[in-house]
């Protein structure tokens, strides 16, 4: 009887690092021993494959941190770790080797970057989870090099729940600090869902990118430059507001003599595609429109009461 | 520019060395996040009433300083040494008000013992964690909250390690000794402890805790043996006049690094944090006067004391491996002797 039962436990458990069989319920405050015991057996699980992807970022006068996600070394971080395209820096793994890198693109709006190791790996790497795959009051936990690398001390782990998730940010309960920075923020099953941003003087106040915004510009950050705050007043403007929505982004709110306005744009008009691709994220219409230049033609498809409408439209200028 | 409305700054958390005033300003972030309420993770296990039984917190002029965890349930508890000086009543989680003695006093752990004479009250026996494969990271333990109303969980994470001593700095740069008696200040660091305290540029310092000085190492040596928070009393000679202060001794960290965004952040830390010789690392919400209580795995066993708030993310706990010893010896020298030997 003894025997069979360990046999169940040690099956269980080793099904974890992929998937696990148990229902959290959807609340905040609402888990039981039973909850709480299964979140550390999978952290326990998890945690030592995990720390060996989770790297600590040397700036010139700083640190911060960022996880590997490809075999060949590429690193996710955050823009304000990266700060620009091309920069040498130097990243520390868990083990305390040094490797040097060179900074890839992002974005400062979602506070996204990437880094590529100056070595091919074969590296250990994290998995992204899918797109639209964390949702509130999910478990989960953050690593991470506050203060910056310490040998002695090791990553800190952080273990905690999603609070709120909107556009481009995830806000958790685990408490973050300068030199965490890039570090990731991961779900139960080990897959990285946000990226450490930035936070309040308040515990419960710590913002991570999420991974959405990786997933959806992929290939932009690879190639580049950062696309900066300053950056954006030069390409075109369409002038909406708008949040993400099951089709794709819901119009707020249309700004006013703008190609928007001109247009016919109205709020609640949901946004589908632009020039054929599709809109996911709203960082994602910002850097397709911004690459575009004042007066350039581009079409829009959009849903109105139903119906799908397609159009052309000329951009204007940001004011 | 919109700021956040319900928060009054978000900084981005790049680790930086060096920060000017300059710096601070421009790390203030424009972007209107959607905010949760206040959410903390709290513990609701059936250990939750023993935790809070087993603790209370420390007053002084009605302030709350400390927290202190019952070691015998004649009324002896333990708390941080350096954070409960001067306390003078606990309150129990049920609200009960009892004056308290500070019987011991352990410098190298920062540990402290509590008495509340001819206590009444039935106090908790507390079960103490000997098995260390619980306390391995990734596990979860419980402290009671600051108002002892409710129970955090939080994280073990990080090696328990050693955390080294800093001596205490009163910050400044003292120069060599002229012809006129006493040590010459050269710089007083602004917001420093020596600033704070009276110190000013071009003092003679001409003692320290009563000892004459002679040159600037050995008044370095002297304050590299106290820590953090101890207070020294400085003489020294301000043009014609003998002036005397007193100083409460700052971190080497907190003095040098005046605008380091992740302190500024955190809020107020405990005065000593380090010297300590074996810590758990946690992540629990606590403030810098919750220090003292109790670290309980789930299962309700005490594996530690919250020993010092380190910032925002970090707390510090002794493990029960570290407490065991002295809080033995204390007992034994505290509690009448009984006339039968113990039976193990």
């Amino acid at each position: 009887m003894r025997s069979v039962f360990f046999h169940t436990v040690f099956l269980i458990y080793s099904t974890y690092a992929l998937s696990i069989e148990h229902d959290f319920k959807e609340t905040f405050q609402d888990y039981t021993q039973e909850d709480l015991h299964v979140v550390e057996k999978q952290i326990q699980n998890l945690l030592p494959r995990l720390k060996r992807t989770v790297v600590s970022i040397e700036t010139l006068d700083g640190a911060g941190s960022g996880v590997i996600v490809t075999k060949d070394g590429l690193v996710i971080s955050a823009a304000h770790v990266i700060e620009q395209r091309g920069k040498k820096m130097t990243v520390i793994l868990s083990d305390g080797r040094k490797i040097h890198a060179v900074s890839k693109g992002g974005s400062q709006l979602s506070d996204a970057g990437m880094l590529k190791l100056n070595d091919d790996g074969p590296f250990e790497f994290a998995t992204m989870a899918k797109s639209g795959s964390s949702k509130v009051h999910q478990w989960c936990f953050a690593l991470g090099h506050p203060n910056g690398y310490n040998k002695d001390r090791g990553i800190v782990l952080r273990a905690g729940k999603i609070l709120a998730k909107k556009d481009e940010t995830i806000q958790t309960n685990c408490r973050l600090l300068g030199g965490d920075s890039g570090g990731a923020l991961f779900n139960l099953q080990g897959e990285v869902i946000g990226i450490h941003s930035r936070i309040s003087n308040k515990p419960e106040e710590n913002f991570h990118t999420s991974i959405e915004s990786f997933l959806s510009n992929w290939d932009y950050f690879l190639s580049e430059e950062l696309l900066t705050l300053e950056n954006l007043k030069a390409g075109g403007f369409l002038g909406v507001s708008c949040e993400q929505s099951n089709n794709g982004l819901l119009i707020l709110k249309v700004v006013p003599g703008s190609a928007a306005e001109k247009l016919g744009l109205f709020a609640n008009d949901e946004l589908l595609c632009l020039d054929g691709i599709p809109l996911d994220t709203r960082e994602k219409l910002t850097i397709l429109v911004s690459k575009k230049s004042p007066g350039e033609v581009i079409t829009l498809d959009f849903l109105r009461k139903g119906r799908e409408i397609s159009i052309q439209v000329a951009l204007g200028t940001r004011q | 520019m919109k700021m956040p409305n319900k928060h009054s700054f978000l900084i981005f958390i790049i680790y930086t060395l060096t920060c000017s005033c300059n710096g601070l300003g421009i790390l203030k972030k424009e972007k209107n996040d959607q905010l949760a309420e206040k959410k903390i993770l709290e513990f609701s296990g059936t250990s939750k009433s023993r935790i809070l039984e087993s603790t209370v917190s420390l007053f002084r002029n009605n302030k709350r300083i400390a927290l202190g965890l019952v070691v015998d349930p004649s009324g002896l508890f333990l708390t941080k040494a350096s954070a409960s000086v001067g306390a003078t009543y606990a309150k129990s989680s049920t609200g009960e008000k009892f004056p308290v003695r500070i019987r011991k006093r352990d410098k190298f752990t920062d540990l402290a013992l509590l008495q509340i004479p001819q206590s009444s009250h039935d106090w908790p026996l507390i079960d103490w964690m000997v098995d260390d494969n619980r306390t391995v990271e990734g596990s979860w333990v419980t402290t009671a909250s600051p108002t002892l109303e409710s129970v955090y969980l939080s994280i073990l994470s990080g090696n328990p390690r050693e955390i080294h001593r800093e001596g205490g700095v009163m910050g400044v740069i003292l120069g060599d000794k002229g012809d006129e008696p006493g040590i010459p200040v050269l710089e007083v660091i602004p917001y420093s402890a020596a600033d704070r305290g009276g110190l000013q540029q071009k003092d003679l310092l001409l003692s320290v805790d009563g000892r004459k000085v002679f040159n600037s190492q050995e008044v370095y040596n002297l304050l590299n043996e106290k820590d953090p928070g101890d207070l020294i009393l400085l003489k020294a000679k301000r043009r014609e006049n003998e002036v005397e202060m007193r100083i409460t001794l700052g971190h080497r960290s907190v003095t040098f690094d005046l605008f380091n965004r992740n302190l500024l952040i955190s809020g107020p830390v405990s005065k000593r944090k380090d010297g300590f010789p074996m810590v758990l690392q946690h992540d629990a919400p606590l403030e810098r006067t919750a220090m003292g209580g109790g670290l309980f795995a789930p299962s309700g066993k005490c594996i530690g004391i919250n020993v010092a708030r380190v910032d925002r993310v970090t707390t510090y706990a002794l493990p029960t491996s570290i407490i065991e010893p002295i809080v033995i010896k204390w007992l034994n020298s505290m509690l009448p002797k009984t006339s039968e030997p113990d039976k193990q």
